[in-house]
């Protein structure tokens, strides 16, 4: 099946009656995923948004619950839920595979995250393959094939001219088959995505097991701001922290990004900060991109979507990163240790 | 056609609407004189929430961004005529950054009238209740504050016992022998 | 022998020395017409460094961190000099802690259009106005025609455009707090954001709380702003921060006679920690 690249909009408005459905766009200068509708501007020339798909699941600012006192001097707790049907159409693979980090984290190994679940039950995700890559694009070396998303609902493969649409799921095809006045019957052949960057991850998640205190990192470390741009761009950095705005005995809790970058995010109550340096804290979000989640969860938790990598003002480069650690001597046997 | 019309923003004002001011007040003079105004028996709008600072030296920016945040119209701040601090020096510091701070509001697009800064001396009862009334009016013919502000994203329901408990001074902090 | 060399040459002679513990300078990045701060101490890496157009980071902030390991060897343009100008008044070095390379500057180039940066076309100072030695000599560069340009265009607007204008860039920010870690002039121990006790700011982003955080770093920094442009330059949501700076400048060159802060090390206390009995009354 095939589907011409003019009828995208009809297409959209179309999807659009009755579900909010997010497309890339350039809002106010940002390109980010923005609700289809009057005024905004799809932009499915942007290889990739400046940030990430991952609000539309997990919202930098959200609502938990409401809490209040009744007239007996009991707290009661009003939940929040504001999951509803949405769209994400024109997802990159790199960042559906970023979704499959954030299932893993807040769906698996005993932990469900209500919030997340309900969201990503009610998610719709129509990927569009790349037909050609940004200068910071590497998720071919991070095992993702621009033109393949196995986790999407609907894969839009870039012919060029068409799109081919794959339906991967029930979901997807329950949605295809209401896309008959769009798409017609036939095959194309997507166009092959050429990256220009490229990285060794071979080796990288076993090599760092033994480079804990290795010098890289204080020179990785010593130039970085430890601001939190990387994070917040980061299509499957996760972390969040939990705070309440309260009026007298009235408050809503809620929960928002928070940056491993940030001195206060490991700041303990007693006034202990056991990662009290841009070095222990640089350390941890790369050990925790290349290592401690492939040993957690059996994969990388950078997706190669290079959005760090544009963004940093001071251009502190992963794939330089991994390259160092690829170049460093560090015996095999340190890991057994 | 009201004021609050010509504004244009008619539409946004619900009915009852009061406008909601914070005072900041400096310890040694318009704290003064505002209880001066009181034992005088003066009257003016309850619509000002008198909050005592140090001294206008003292008053922080922020104080300002957040109380509108937090839900107020407008803000006054007030302090010792220059030359009569108590601290000496405090309100001609005062004076430079509230110039300029007043001057990056406007810049953001608040209405001038909605922070405001006065010199009334512990003596001036007459001006404080001049001050707080003229303030009061302009804010009201402004109509609500037009920024965003934190309120909308609390969403909260309406406090059980109406808004005045919300006005009212809270019961943790009343002494024992008032309650009983 | 270009800045370049004069560069390289004299970092390895300090390193190699001991006058200096670390020099700062750039490296070549992995793209094409790229470069990223580059600190060293090792006489070794001197060949490392590069000076050329692309050349985007301004360096004094990393002066504050390498401090406590020695004598920070450092390039310095306009820009940065005055960075480490304001570090020095602010007490958080002292001027024997470093040692100064100065070299003229014609201004960086943006790698991906090819157009001069903004905060470059909109300095003033491009030749350093402290340092121990000069490599190169210093660059004439055309002064920008009107220093608060982007400030009366906002002004221009009326009322509630203007609420809209900086609605609009507060909706953006993402609070990354980039602008504030890169600042010279931001050197608190503890900055009042990461004050969670105090709780000054929440920490749910919305327009409202990322006001506060944007004009309360403004108050903070208006009087000291060394205008270097670099909160604006590495902003990831490109929010015109410059427009919010240069409006406290332009006030307070307005209301209490030219001002521009960190020209030099004996300069007098900036406007807004001093007062003048003949200030003007607008409060009475």
């Amino acid at each position: 099946m095939i589907l011409n690249k003019k009828n995208l909009t009809p297409l959209l408005e179309n999807m659009a009656a009755g579900r909010d459905v997010f497309v890339p766009a350039r809002v106010d200068g940002v390109a980010k995923f923005a609700l289809f509708g009057e005024g905004v501007e799809c932009a499915f020339d942007l290889v990739n948004t400046t940030m990430p798909p991952k609000d539309l699941l997990f919202p930098q600012t959200q609502k938990m619950y409401h809490f209040d006192v009744d007239a007996n001097g009991n707290y009661r707790i009003h939940e929040y839920d504001e999951s509803r049907e949405q769209v994400v159409f024109g997802i990159r693979p790199c960042d559906m595979r970023s979704i499959v980090c954030l299932d893993e984290v807040f769906l698996t190994k005993g932990f469900v995250d209500e919030f997340y679940a309900n969201a990503r039950e009610k998610l719709l995700t129509v990927c569009i393959g790349c037909a050609s890559a940004a200068e910071t694009c590497f998720c071919e070396s991070m095992g993702v094939d621009p033109q393949a998303a196995p986790n999407a609902d609907i894969m839009l493969q870039d012919c060029g001219e068409v799109y081919r649409v794959l339906a991967q799921t029930p979901k997807g095809e329950a949605e295809v088959a209401n896309w008959a006045a769009f798409v017609e019957e036939g095959d194309a052949e997507p166009v092959a995505c050429e990256l220009s960057l490229a990285v060794n991850m071979e080796g990288v998640v076993d090599k760092l097991e033994g480079m804990y205190d290795h010098p890289i990192w204080e020179n990785l470390s010593i130039k970085c701001l430890n601001c939190g741009t990387c994070t917040y761009v980061c299509p499957t950095c996760h972390c969040f922290d939990i705070s309440q705005d309260m009026r007298r005995k009235d408050g809503v809790r809620f929960r928002c990004w928070d940056s491993c970058m940030f001195s206060e995010y490991t700041m303990m109550a007693g006034g202990h900060n056991p990662r009290p340096e841009k070095l222990e804290r640089v350390r941890n979000r790369f050990m925790h991109k290349l290592n401690f989640f492939a040993r957690r969860y059996g994969m990388s938790l950078c997706v190669g979507c290079g959005r760090c990598v544009e963004k940093c003002p001071v251009a502190l480069d992963i794939t330089r990163l991994i390259d160092d650690i690829g170049a460093c001597d560090v015996a095999p046997a340190a890991q057994a240790e | 056609m009201s004021v609050v019309e010509a504004n244009g923003a008619a539409a946004q004002v619900p009915e009852n609407w009061e406008p909601k001011i914070i005072a900041f007040c400096c310890h040694w003079c318009t704290y003064t004189g505002a209880d001066l105004a009181g034992l005088n028996r003066m009257n003016y709008p309850a619509n000002v929430r008198v909050l005592r600072i140090p001294c206008s030296g003292r008053m922080n920016p922020q104080y300002v961004i957040e109380a509108l945040n937090k839900g107020c119209d407008g803000v006054l701040v007030c302090g010792c005529h220059p030359g009569d601090c108590h601290y000496v020096t405090g309100n001609y510091f005062a004076r430079r950054r509230m110039m300029i701070f007043k001057r990056l509001l406007e810049y953001e697009g608040l209405e001038p009238d909605r922070f405001q800064v006065r010199w009334i001396s512990g003596a001036e009862a007459g001006k404080f209740r001049d001050t707080v009334m003229s303030v009061v009016e302009q804010v009201r013919a402004l109509g609500p504050l037009n920024l965003t502000r934190e309120i909308p994203y609390f969403e909260l329901p309406a406090v059980p016992d109406g808004e005045e408990a919300f006005d009212a001074v809270p019961e943790e902090v009343v002494p024992e022998e008032v309650s009983a | 022998m270009t800045a370049q060399d004069t560069i390289r040459a004299r970092a390895r002679e300090l390193l190699e020395s001991g006058e200096v513990a670390s020099f700062v300078g750039w490296e070549a990045g992995r793209f094409a017409n790229q470069t990223t701060p580059l600190i060293i101490s090792d006489p070794a890496d001197a060949d490392k460094l590069v000076f050329n157009e692309y050349c985007v980071n301004t360096l004094a902030k990393y002066v504050r961190d390498l401090v406590p390991r020695g004598k920070v060897g450092l390039v310095v343009r306009g820009c940065d000099s005055r960075g480490i100008v304001r570090l020095i008044i602010d007490q958080v070095i002292k001027r024997e802690d470093v040692y100064l390379i100065g070299v003229g500057c014609s201004g960086a180039i943006d790698r991906k259009s090819g157009e001069p940066l903004k905060k470059c076309v909109e300095c003033r100072h491009n030749n350093p106005v402290i340092c121990d030695e000069m490599a190169g000599d210093e660059v004439a560069k055309d002064e920008p025609a009107d220093r608060f340009a982007e400030v009366r265009e906002v002004e221009l607007m009326a009322q509630p455009e203007r609420s809209r204008f900086f609605e609009s860039v507060y909706a953006k920010c993402i609070r990354c707090y980039a602008c504030r870690d890169v600042c010279p002039c931001c050197t608190c121990r503890e900055c009042f954001v990461d004050a969670r006790r105090e709780n000054w700011v929440g920490k749910q982003n919305n327009v409202a709380e990322n006001r506060f955080y944007g004009l309360t770093r403004v108050m903070h920094i208006g009087d000291r702003c060394i205008e270097c442009g670099e909160c604006e330059r590495v902003c990831p949501m490109d929010l015109p921060l410059m427009k919010l700076n240069r409006k406290v400048i332009q006030d307070l060159n307005d209301l209490f006679g030219e001002f521009e802060s960190s020209m030099s090390l004996d300069e007098g206390p900036e406007p807004l920690i001093t007062y003048d009995l003949a200030d003007r009354e607008e409060f009475m």
